[in-house]
Protein backbone atom coordinates (compact mmCIF):
# COMPACT_ATOMS: atom_id res chain seq x y z
CA UNK A 1 0.00 0.00 0.00
CA UNK A 2 1.24 3.42 -0.87
CA UNK A 3 1.31 6.06 1.85
CA UNK A 4 -0.94 9.03 1.26
CA UNK A 5 1.05 12.18 0.44
CA UNK A 6 2.06 14.31 3.36
CA UNK A 7 -0.24 17.11 2.25
CA UNK A 8 -3.04 14.90 3.48
CA UNK A 9 -1.83 15.63 6.99
CA UNK A 10 -4.67 17.59 8.50
CA UNK A 11 -4.02 20.11 11.23
CA UNK A 12 -6.69 19.57 13.81
CA UNK A 13 -5.68 22.10 16.47
CA UNK A 14 -2.84 24.14 17.90
CA UNK A 15 -2.08 22.40 21.17
CA UNK A 16 0.30 25.06 22.45
CA UNK A 17 2.30 28.10 21.51
CA UNK A 18 5.51 27.26 23.28
CA UNK A 19 8.56 29.38 23.94
CA UNK A 20 10.41 28.03 20.94
CA UNK A 21 7.83 26.19 18.90
CA UNK A 22 4.23 25.76 17.94
CA UNK A 23 2.73 22.37 18.72
CA UNK A 24 -0.06 20.99 16.57
CA UNK A 25 -2.26 17.97 16.75
CA UNK A 26 -2.55 16.57 13.25
CA UNK A 27 -4.28 13.60 11.67
CA UNK A 28 -2.64 11.30 9.19
CA UNK A 29 -3.91 7.89 8.16
CA UNK A 30 -6.78 8.55 10.52
CA UNK A 31 -4.46 8.68 13.54
CA UNK A 32 -3.47 11.53 15.82
CA UNK A 33 0.09 12.80 15.79
CA UNK A 34 1.90 15.78 17.21
CA UNK A 35 3.84 18.17 14.99
CA UNK A 36 6.34 20.32 16.81
CA UNK A 37 7.50 23.14 14.57
CA UNK A 38 10.30 25.49 15.58
CA UNK A 39 9.44 28.42 13.37
CA UNK A 40 11.89 31.25 12.61
CA UNK A 41 11.92 34.24 14.94
CA UNK A 42 12.49 37.46 13.07
CA UNK A 43 13.49 39.40 16.18
CA UNK A 44 16.60 37.28 16.77
CA UNK A 45 19.84 37.43 14.83
CA UNK A 46 19.25 35.01 11.91
CA UNK A 47 22.40 33.04 12.62
CA UNK A 48 21.53 32.50 16.29
CA UNK A 49 17.94 31.69 15.40
CA UNK A 50 18.83 29.16 12.74
CA UNK A 51 21.47 27.34 14.72
CA UNK A 52 19.28 27.12 17.83
CA UNK A 53 16.30 25.80 15.90
CA UNK A 54 18.31 23.20 14.04
CA UNK A 55 20.37 22.10 17.00
CA UNK A 56 17.41 21.75 19.31
CA UNK A 57 15.34 19.84 16.78
CA UNK A 58 18.20 17.43 16.32
CA UNK A 59 18.83 17.21 20.04
CA UNK A 60 15.20 16.65 20.89
CA UNK A 61 14.80 13.84 18.36
CA UNK A 62 17.82 12.07 19.63
CA UNK A 63 16.99 12.45 23.31
CA UNK A 64 13.33 11.45 23.04
CA UNK A 65 14.64 8.08 21.85
CA UNK A 66 17.67 7.94 24.12
CA UNK A 67 15.60 8.65 27.23
CA UNK A 68 13.53 5.56 26.42
CA UNK A 69 16.61 3.40 26.67
CA UNK A 70 16.92 4.69 30.24
CA UNK A 71 13.38 3.57 31.01
CA UNK A 72 11.56 6.88 30.69
CA UNK A 73 8.27 7.19 28.83
CA UNK A 74 8.60 9.58 25.89
CA UNK A 75 6.59 10.01 22.69
CA UNK A 76 7.84 7.98 19.73
CA UNK A 77 9.47 10.04 16.99
CA UNK A 78 8.07 9.21 13.54
CA UNK A 79 9.68 11.78 11.32
CA UNK A 80 11.92 14.78 11.43
CA UNK A 81 12.70 17.62 9.05
CA UNK A 82 15.88 19.32 10.20
CA UNK A 83 15.62 22.04 7.53
CA UNK A 84 12.12 23.06 8.47
CA UNK A 85 12.83 22.18 12.14
CA UNK A 86 9.76 20.01 12.54
CA UNK A 87 9.32 16.78 14.47
CA UNK A 88 6.39 14.44 13.99
CA UNK A 89 5.80 12.37 17.09
CA UNK A 90 3.31 10.23 18.95
CA UNK A 91 0.28 11.99 20.36
CA UNK A 92 -0.02 11.34 24.08
CA UNK A 93 -3.56 11.39 25.34
CA UNK A 94 -2.89 13.00 28.71
CA UNK A 95 -2.84 16.22 30.68
CA UNK A 96 0.06 18.37 31.81
CA UNK A 97 1.08 17.51 35.36
CA UNK A 98 0.76 21.24 36.12
CA UNK A 99 -2.96 21.04 35.50
CA UNK A 100 -3.49 17.74 37.31
CA UNK A 101 -1.77 18.65 40.57
CA UNK A 102 -4.71 20.58 42.01
CA UNK A 103 -7.15 17.69 41.60
CA UNK A 104 -5.06 15.03 43.36
CA UNK A 105 -5.44 13.96 46.96
CA UNK A 106 -2.26 14.44 48.98
CA UNK A 107 -1.36 10.77 48.88
CA UNK A 108 -1.79 10.56 45.11
CA UNK A 109 0.19 13.75 44.68
CA UNK A 110 3.15 12.53 46.71
CA UNK A 111 2.99 9.26 44.75
CA UNK A 112 3.18 11.11 41.44
CA UNK A 113 6.00 13.34 42.69
CA UNK A 114 8.00 10.36 43.94
CA UNK A 115 7.60 8.78 40.51
CA UNK A 116 8.68 12.08 38.95
CA UNK A 117 11.78 12.12 41.16
CA UNK A 118 12.59 8.49 40.33
CA UNK A 119 12.32 9.21 36.61
CA UNK A 120 14.60 12.24 36.87
CA UNK A 121 17.06 10.06 38.77
CA UNK A 122 16.93 7.43 36.01
CA UNK A 123 17.79 10.10 33.46
CA UNK A 124 20.56 11.54 35.62
CA UNK A 125 21.98 8.13 36.37
CA UNK A 126 22.18 7.59 32.62
CA UNK A 127 24.07 10.86 32.26
CA UNK A 128 21.12 12.83 30.89
CA UNK A 129 19.60 16.04 32.20
CA UNK A 130 16.20 17.11 30.91
CA UNK A 131 17.07 20.80 30.93
CA UNK A 132 13.58 22.15 31.51
CA UNK A 133 11.92 19.84 34.04
CA UNK A 134 8.80 21.88 34.81
CA UNK A 135 5.39 20.41 35.49
CA UNK A 136 4.34 21.75 32.06
CA UNK A 137 6.67 19.25 30.43
CA UNK A 138 5.30 16.12 32.05
CA UNK A 139 2.09 14.56 30.83
CA UNK A 140 -0.04 12.21 32.91
CA UNK A 141 -2.14 9.73 30.97
CA UNK A 142 -5.31 7.91 31.97
CA UNK A 143 -3.54 5.11 33.80
CA UNK A 144 -1.25 7.53 35.63
CA UNK A 145 1.90 6.98 33.58
CA UNK A 146 4.23 9.99 33.44
CA UNK A 147 5.38 10.98 29.95
CA UNK A 148 8.33 13.31 29.55
CA UNK A 149 8.29 15.78 26.67
CA UNK A 150 10.23 18.82 25.47
CA UNK A 151 13.84 17.61 25.37
CA UNK A 152 15.13 20.61 23.41
CA UNK A 153 17.34 21.74 26.31
CA UNK A 154 18.46 18.28 27.41
CA UNK A 155 22.10 17.29 27.57
CA UNK A 156 24.11 14.10 27.60
CA UNK A 157 27.26 13.32 29.59
CA UNK A 158 25.80 15.47 32.33
CA UNK A 159 28.16 16.68 35.04
CA UNK A 160 27.38 17.05 38.73
CA UNK A 161 26.80 20.74 38.03
CA UNK A 162 24.22 20.08 35.29
CA UNK A 163 22.37 17.58 37.47
CA UNK A 164 22.35 20.14 40.29
CA UNK A 165 20.93 22.73 37.91
CA UNK A 166 18.23 20.28 36.80
CA UNK A 167 17.13 19.77 40.43
CA UNK A 168 17.34 23.53 41.04
CA UNK A 169 14.96 24.04 38.10
CA UNK A 170 12.53 21.54 39.59
CA UNK A 171 12.55 23.38 42.90
CA UNK A 172 12.09 26.69 41.07
CA UNK A 173 9.15 25.31 39.07
CA UNK A 174 7.47 24.03 42.21
CA UNK A 175 7.88 27.27 44.15
CA UNK A 176 6.60 29.49 41.34
CA UNK A 177 3.79 27.32 40.00
CA UNK A 178 2.73 25.21 42.97
CA UNK A 179 3.58 27.58 45.80
CA UNK A 180 0.87 26.24 48.09
CA UNK A 181 2.06 22.64 47.67
CA UNK A 182 5.74 23.22 47.03
CA UNK A 183 6.99 21.74 50.31
CA UNK A 184 5.26 18.38 50.05
CA UNK A 185 5.90 18.18 46.33
CA UNK A 186 9.61 18.92 46.65
CA UNK A 187 10.04 16.51 49.53
CA UNK A 188 8.32 13.69 47.65
CA UNK A 189 10.23 14.41 44.45
CA UNK A 190 13.59 14.38 46.23
CA UNK A 191 12.58 11.24 48.17
CA UNK A 192 11.94 9.46 44.89
CA UNK A 193 15.15 10.85 43.45
CA UNK A 194 17.32 9.65 46.34
CA UNK A 195 15.61 6.29 46.45
CA UNK A 196 16.35 5.68 42.77
CA UNK A 197 19.75 7.33 42.51
CA UNK A 198 21.27 6.00 45.71
CA UNK A 199 23.65 7.64 48.18
CA UNK A 200 25.44 9.70 45.52
CA UNK A 201 22.27 11.78 45.22
CA UNK A 202 23.33 13.62 48.36
CA UNK A 203 26.07 15.51 46.57
CA UNK A 204 23.74 16.52 43.76
CA UNK A 205 21.18 17.86 46.21
CA UNK A 206 23.93 19.81 47.97
CA UNK A 207 24.88 21.32 44.63
CA UNK A 208 21.25 22.26 44.02
CA UNK A 209 21.31 24.31 47.23
CA UNK A 210 24.56 26.04 46.25
CA UNK A 211 23.27 26.98 42.81
CA UNK A 212 20.24 28.68 44.28
CA UNK A 213 22.38 31.21 46.13
CA UNK A 214 24.93 31.80 43.42
CA UNK A 215 23.20 34.22 41.07
CA UNK A 216 22.01 36.57 43.75
CA UNK A 217 24.08 39.54 44.72
CA UNK A 218 21.40 40.11 47.33
CA UNK B 1 -3.05 67.29 47.57
CA UNK B 2 -3.30 63.67 48.64
CA UNK B 3 -0.84 61.49 50.47
CA UNK B 4 2.80 62.37 49.72
CA UNK B 5 5.71 59.97 50.09
CA UNK B 6 9.42 60.70 50.04
CA UNK B 7 11.23 57.62 48.75
CA UNK B 8 14.93 57.04 49.28
CA UNK B 9 16.94 54.60 47.18
CA UNK B 10 20.53 53.57 47.78
CA UNK B 11 21.05 49.82 47.35
CA UNK B 12 24.17 50.02 45.17
CA UNK B 13 26.08 52.71 43.29
CA UNK B 14 23.17 55.16 42.85
CA UNK B 15 21.53 57.33 45.45
CA UNK B 16 18.12 58.76 44.68
CA UNK B 17 15.25 60.63 46.29
CA UNK B 18 11.77 60.80 44.78
CA UNK B 19 8.55 62.49 45.78
CA UNK B 20 5.32 60.84 44.63
CA UNK B 21 1.68 61.38 45.57
CA UNK B 22 -0.98 58.72 45.93
CA UNK B 23 -2.43 59.47 42.49
CA UNK B 24 0.89 58.32 41.08
CA UNK B 25 2.17 61.79 40.13
CA UNK B 26 5.95 61.93 40.27
CA UNK B 27 6.69 65.36 41.70
CA UNK B 28 10.46 64.96 41.76
CA UNK B 29 13.03 62.28 41.09
CA UNK B 30 16.63 63.33 41.83
CA UNK B 31 19.61 61.02 41.80
CA UNK B 32 23.35 60.70 41.44
CA UNK B 33 25.56 57.77 40.57
CA UNK B 34 29.04 56.95 41.76
CA UNK B 35 31.36 56.66 38.76
CA UNK B 36 34.62 55.10 39.86
CA UNK B 37 37.63 56.40 37.92
CA UNK B 38 38.80 52.82 37.53
CA UNK B 39 37.66 49.31 38.43
CA UNK B 40 34.23 48.36 39.71
CA UNK B 41 31.99 49.52 42.52
CA UNK B 42 33.44 49.19 45.99
CA UNK B 43 30.61 48.96 48.52
CA UNK B 44 32.39 51.19 51.02
CA UNK B 45 33.08 53.91 48.46
CA UNK B 46 29.49 53.76 47.28
CA UNK B 47 28.21 54.15 50.84
CA UNK B 48 30.49 57.16 51.32
CA UNK B 49 29.08 58.63 48.14
CA UNK B 50 25.58 58.20 49.57
CA UNK B 51 26.37 59.84 52.90
CA UNK B 52 28.18 62.68 51.18
CA UNK B 53 25.61 63.48 48.48
CA UNK B 54 22.42 61.95 49.94
CA UNK B 55 21.24 64.91 52.04
CA UNK B 56 21.69 67.34 49.13
CA UNK B 57 19.82 65.03 46.75
CA UNK B 58 16.93 64.73 49.19
CA UNK B 59 16.77 68.47 49.63
CA UNK B 60 16.85 69.01 45.87
CA UNK B 61 13.99 66.53 45.41
CA UNK B 62 11.82 68.22 48.02
CA UNK B 63 12.54 71.69 46.61
CA UNK B 64 11.88 70.58 43.04
CA UNK B 65 8.55 69.03 43.97
CA UNK B 66 7.39 72.40 45.29
CA UNK B 67 6.57 71.10 48.75
CA UNK B 68 8.01 71.54 52.23
CA UNK B 69 9.34 68.73 54.38
CA UNK B 70 6.22 69.27 56.50
CA UNK B 71 3.99 68.29 53.56
CA UNK B 72 5.44 64.79 53.49
CA UNK B 73 3.23 62.04 54.95
CA UNK B 74 5.41 58.94 54.64
CA UNK B 75 9.13 58.13 54.41
CA UNK B 76 9.97 55.04 52.36
CA UNK B 77 13.41 53.52 51.89
CA UNK B 78 14.95 50.63 49.99
CA UNK B 79 15.62 48.05 52.69
CA UNK B 80 17.18 45.49 50.36
CA UNK B 81 18.41 43.62 48.49
CA UNK B 82 21.73 45.32 47.91
CA UNK B 83 25.19 46.05 49.21
CA UNK B 84 25.28 46.13 53.01
CA UNK B 85 27.19 49.40 53.56
CA UNK B 86 25.03 51.23 50.99
CA UNK B 87 21.80 49.91 52.51
CA UNK B 88 22.88 50.89 56.02
CA UNK B 89 23.70 54.46 54.97
CA UNK B 90 20.38 54.80 53.16
CA UNK B 91 18.43 53.33 56.05
CA UNK B 92 20.17 55.64 58.52
CA UNK B 93 19.12 58.67 56.49
CA UNK B 94 15.53 57.39 56.27
CA UNK B 95 15.32 56.63 59.99
CA UNK B 96 16.64 60.09 60.84
CA UNK B 97 14.04 61.76 58.64
CA UNK B 98 11.29 59.60 60.08
CA UNK B 99 12.22 60.44 63.67
CA UNK B 100 12.94 64.11 63.03
CA UNK B 101 9.74 64.73 61.03
CA UNK B 102 7.72 62.27 63.16
CA UNK B 103 6.57 60.42 60.06
CA UNK B 104 5.77 56.74 59.51
CA UNK B 105 8.54 54.66 57.97
CA UNK B 106 7.92 52.09 55.23
CA UNK B 107 10.46 49.48 54.10
CA UNK B 108 10.48 48.75 50.38
CA UNK B 109 11.89 45.78 48.47
CA UNK B 110 14.04 47.23 45.70
CA UNK B 111 13.11 44.61 43.08
CA UNK B 112 9.40 44.86 43.79
CA UNK B 113 9.66 48.66 43.45
CA UNK B 114 11.13 48.28 39.94
CA UNK B 115 8.07 46.23 38.94
CA UNK B 116 5.47 48.49 40.54
CA UNK B 117 6.84 51.69 38.97
CA UNK B 118 6.58 49.91 35.61
CA UNK B 119 2.98 48.94 36.37
CA UNK B 120 2.20 52.54 37.34
CA UNK B 121 3.62 53.85 34.09
CA UNK B 122 2.10 51.21 31.80
CA UNK B 123 -1.17 50.58 33.56
CA UNK B 124 -0.33 46.86 33.50
CA UNK B 125 -2.22 44.74 36.00
CA UNK B 126 -0.31 41.47 36.06
CA UNK B 127 2.78 41.36 33.84
CA UNK B 128 5.66 38.98 33.32
CA UNK B 129 8.56 41.30 34.23
CA UNK B 130 12.05 41.19 32.78
CA UNK B 131 14.15 42.97 35.38
CA UNK B 132 17.65 43.65 34.13
CA UNK B 133 20.27 45.82 35.81
CA UNK B 134 23.85 45.86 37.03
CA UNK B 135 23.09 43.49 39.89
CA UNK B 136 19.95 41.66 38.81
CA UNK B 137 18.69 39.56 35.93
CA UNK B 138 15.32 38.10 36.82
CA UNK B 139 12.07 37.05 35.21
CA UNK B 140 9.37 37.76 37.78
CA UNK B 141 5.61 37.26 37.84
CA UNK B 142 2.92 37.52 40.48
CA UNK B 143 1.49 34.28 41.82
CA UNK B 144 -0.25 33.47 45.08
CA UNK B 145 0.28 36.78 46.88
CA UNK B 146 3.97 37.11 46.05
CA UNK B 147 6.18 38.20 43.22
CA UNK B 148 7.96 35.01 42.29
CA UNK B 149 11.21 34.64 40.42
CA UNK B 150 10.49 32.29 37.52
CA UNK B 151 13.97 32.61 36.11
CA UNK B 152 17.23 34.38 36.82
CA UNK B 153 20.93 34.33 36.11
CA UNK B 154 22.84 31.39 37.52
CA UNK B 155 26.01 33.45 37.80
CA UNK B 156 26.40 37.12 36.90
CA UNK B 157 23.82 39.79 36.06
CA UNK B 158 23.65 41.15 32.53
CA UNK B 159 24.69 44.67 33.54
CA UNK B 160 27.60 43.29 35.50
CA UNK B 161 28.63 41.17 32.51
CA UNK B 162 28.62 44.26 30.26
CA UNK B 163 30.55 46.34 32.83
CA UNK B 164 33.22 43.69 33.38
CA UNK B 165 33.59 43.20 29.64
CA UNK B 166 33.82 46.98 29.23
CA UNK B 167 36.57 47.14 31.81
CA UNK B 168 38.60 44.53 29.92
CA UNK B 169 38.20 46.18 26.54
CA UNK B 170 38.70 49.78 27.60
CA UNK B 171 35.15 51.07 28.04
CA UNK B 172 34.54 52.99 31.29
CA UNK B 173 31.73 52.23 33.75
CA UNK B 174 28.85 52.01 32.99
CA UNK B 175 29.71 50.15 29.79
CA UNK B 176 26.18 49.32 28.59
CA UNK B 177 25.44 52.58 26.73
CA UNK B 178 28.81 52.54 24.90
CA UNK B 179 28.42 48.86 23.98
CA UNK B 180 24.96 49.64 22.61
CA UNK B 181 26.35 52.47 20.49
CA UNK B 182 29.29 50.41 19.21
CA UNK B 183 26.98 47.51 18.33
CA UNK B 184 25.13 49.72 15.85
CA UNK B 185 28.11 49.64 13.52
CA UNK B 186 28.88 45.95 14.12
CA UNK B 187 28.53 43.85 10.97
CA UNK B 188 29.96 40.42 11.55
CA UNK B 189 28.38 38.09 14.06
CA UNK B 190 30.82 35.94 16.03
CA UNK B 191 29.28 32.94 17.69
CA UNK B 192 29.31 33.12 21.50
CA UNK B 193 28.17 30.64 24.17
CA UNK B 194 24.40 30.64 24.45
CA UNK B 195 23.46 29.19 27.82
CA UNK B 196 19.81 28.78 28.79
CA UNK B 197 18.80 26.29 31.50
CA UNK B 198 15.04 26.08 31.77
CA UNK B 199 14.01 29.62 32.66
CA UNK B 200 17.50 30.44 33.99
CA UNK B 201 20.51 31.59 32.06
CA UNK B 202 24.24 32.00 32.52
CA UNK B 203 26.51 34.77 31.25
CA UNK B 204 29.94 33.77 32.53
CA UNK B 205 30.80 31.64 29.49
CA UNK B 206 29.74 34.42 27.15
CA UNK B 207 31.90 36.91 29.05
CA UNK B 208 35.00 34.72 28.81
CA UNK B 209 34.47 34.08 25.10
CA UNK B 210 33.85 37.77 24.35
CA UNK B 211 37.12 38.67 26.07
CA UNK B 212 38.83 36.10 23.90
CA UNK B 213 37.40 37.76 20.78
CA UNK B 214 39.00 40.99 21.95
CA UNK B 215 42.32 39.20 22.39
CA UNK B 216 41.95 37.80 18.86
CA UNK B 217 41.72 41.32 17.48
CA UNK B 218 38.02 41.33 16.57
CA UNK B 219 36.77 44.91 16.20
CA UNK B 220 34.96 46.56 19.09
CA UNK B 221 31.71 47.06 17.10
CA UNK B 222 31.64 43.38 16.12
CA UNK B 223 32.26 42.26 19.72
CA UNK B 224 29.56 44.60 21.01
CA UNK B 225 27.14 43.43 18.32
CA UNK B 226 27.80 39.73 18.95
CA UNK B 227 27.54 40.13 22.73
CA UNK B 228 24.25 42.01 22.55
CA UNK B 229 22.63 39.65 20.07
CA UNK B 230 23.60 36.59 22.12
CA UNK B 231 22.91 37.98 25.60
CA UNK B 232 19.57 39.51 24.63
CA UNK B 233 18.56 36.45 22.63
CA UNK B 234 18.96 34.39 25.81
CA UNK B 235 16.85 36.87 27.77
CA UNK B 236 14.18 36.76 25.08
CA UNK B 237 14.06 33.00 25.35
CA UNK B 238 13.55 32.86 29.11
CA UNK B 239 10.96 35.63 28.86
CA UNK B 240 9.15 33.50 26.27
CA UNK B 241 9.37 30.47 28.49
CA UNK B 242 7.80 32.44 31.32
CA UNK B 243 5.03 33.77 29.07
CA UNK B 244 4.28 30.33 27.67
CA UNK B 245 4.30 28.83 31.16
CA UNK B 246 2.24 31.49 33.00
CA UNK B 247 -0.06 32.48 30.10
CA UNK B 248 0.04 36.07 31.30
CA UNK B 249 -0.84 38.77 28.77
CA UNK B 250 1.57 41.60 29.59
CA UNK B 251 5.35 41.83 29.27
CA UNK B 252 7.23 44.53 31.19
CA UNK B 253 10.88 45.48 30.75
CA UNK B 254 12.42 47.30 33.73
CA UNK B 255 15.78 48.03 35.41
CA UNK B 256 18.76 50.01 34.17
CA UNK B 257 19.45 47.78 31.15
CA UNK B 258 15.88 48.45 29.98
CA UNK B 259 17.32 51.62 28.46
CA UNK B 260 18.87 49.47 25.72
CA UNK B 261 16.95 49.90 22.46
CA UNK B 262 18.02 46.61 20.89
CA UNK B 263 16.83 44.67 23.92
CA UNK B 264 13.56 46.58 23.74
CA UNK B 265 13.19 45.71 20.06
CA UNK B 266 13.81 42.00 20.69
CA UNK B 267 11.37 41.80 23.60
CA UNK B 268 8.68 43.65 21.69
CA UNK B 269 9.12 40.95 19.03
CA UNK B 270 8.59 38.34 21.74
CA UNK B 271 5.44 40.12 22.91
CA UNK B 272 4.18 40.25 19.36
CA UNK B 273 4.69 36.52 18.81
CA UNK B 274 2.71 35.73 21.95
CA UNK B 275 0.08 38.42 21.30
CA UNK B 276 0.72 40.13 24.64
CA UNK B 277 1.09 43.81 25.52
CA UNK B 278 4.60 45.17 25.93
CA UNK B 279 6.00 48.11 27.85
CA UNK B 280 9.55 49.30 28.40
CA UNK B 281 9.89 51.51 31.46
CA UNK B 282 10.89 55.01 30.33
CA UNK B 283 14.60 55.80 30.77
CA UNK B 284 14.25 58.13 33.82
CA UNK B 285 12.39 55.39 35.72
CA UNK B 286 14.40 52.44 34.42
CA UNK B 287 17.45 52.63 36.67
CA UNK B 288 17.68 52.85 40.45
CA UNK B 289 15.85 55.95 41.64
CA UNK B 290 13.74 57.25 44.50
CA UNK B 291 10.40 57.64 42.70
CA UNK B 292 9.92 53.89 42.54
CA UNK B 293 10.62 53.60 46.27
CA UNK B 294 8.18 56.43 46.99
CA UNK B 295 5.43 54.87 44.86
CA UNK B 296 5.91 51.47 46.42
CA UNK B 297 5.93 53.20 49.81
CA UNK B 298 2.50 54.61 49.05
CA UNK B 299 1.15 51.22 47.96
CA UNK B 300 2.44 49.57 51.12
CA UNK B 301 1.40 52.37 53.45
CA UNK B 302 -2.13 52.25 52.09
CA UNK B 303 -2.15 48.48 52.57
CA UNK B 304 -1.24 49.07 56.23
CA UNK B 305 2.43 48.12 56.20
CA UNK B 306 4.91 50.23 58.12
CA UNK B 307 7.92 49.53 60.27
CA UNK B 308 9.38 50.85 63.51
CA UNK B 309 12.90 52.24 63.55
CA UNK B 310 13.86 49.50 65.98
CA UNK B 311 12.83 46.81 63.48
CA UNK B 312 14.24 48.50 60.40
CA UNK B 313 17.55 46.65 60.06
CA UNK B 314 18.53 46.26 56.42
CA UNK B 315 18.10 43.03 54.44
CA UNK B 316 20.99 42.69 51.95
CA UNK B 317 19.71 39.34 50.67
CA UNK B 318 15.99 40.08 50.71
CA UNK B 319 14.49 37.85 48.04
CA UNK B 320 11.74 39.16 45.78
CA UNK B 321 9.44 36.33 46.80
CA UNK B 322 9.89 36.84 50.53
CA UNK B 323 7.55 39.80 50.71
CA UNK B 324 3.78 39.51 50.95
CA UNK B 325 2.30 41.80 48.34
CA UNK B 326 -0.55 43.17 50.40
CA UNK B 327 -1.81 45.67 47.84
CA UNK B 328 -2.63 43.13 45.15
CA UNK B 329 -5.45 40.59 45.17
CA UNK B 330 -4.04 37.13 45.90
CA UNK B 331 -5.65 35.54 42.78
Amino acid sequence: MEAPPLNEVRVKEVLALGAESTIYRVQYWGHNFVLKHREPKTYLHPEIDRSLRRFRTYRECKMLSHARTLGIHTPTVYAVDTEDCTIMMEYIDGAQLKKVVGSLAEEELTGVCREFGRSIAQLHHGGVVHGDPTTSNILVDKVGTLWFVDFGLSEMNATLELKGVDLHLIRRALETTHWNLQDIMLRATLDGYVQQYGPEAKEIIKRMDEIRERGRYH
Amino acid sequence: MGLICLGIEGTAHSFGAGVVDDSGNILANEWDMLRPSEGGIHPREASRHHSEFGPGIIEAAVTKSGIDFTDIDVIAFSRGPGLGPCLRTTATIARTLSLQLKLPLVDVNHCVAHIEIGCLESGFKDPVTVYVSGGNTQIIAFAGGRYRTFGETLDIAIGNMLDVLGRKIGIPFPAGPVIEKEALSGREYHSLPYSVKGMDLSYSGLLTAARRLYGDGVSLPDIAFSVQETAFGMLAEIAERALAHTKKTELLLTGGVARNNRLTEILSGVANRHSVLFHRVSPPLAGDQGAMIAWNGILQYKAGRRITVADSHVLPRWRTDEQDILWRPRH
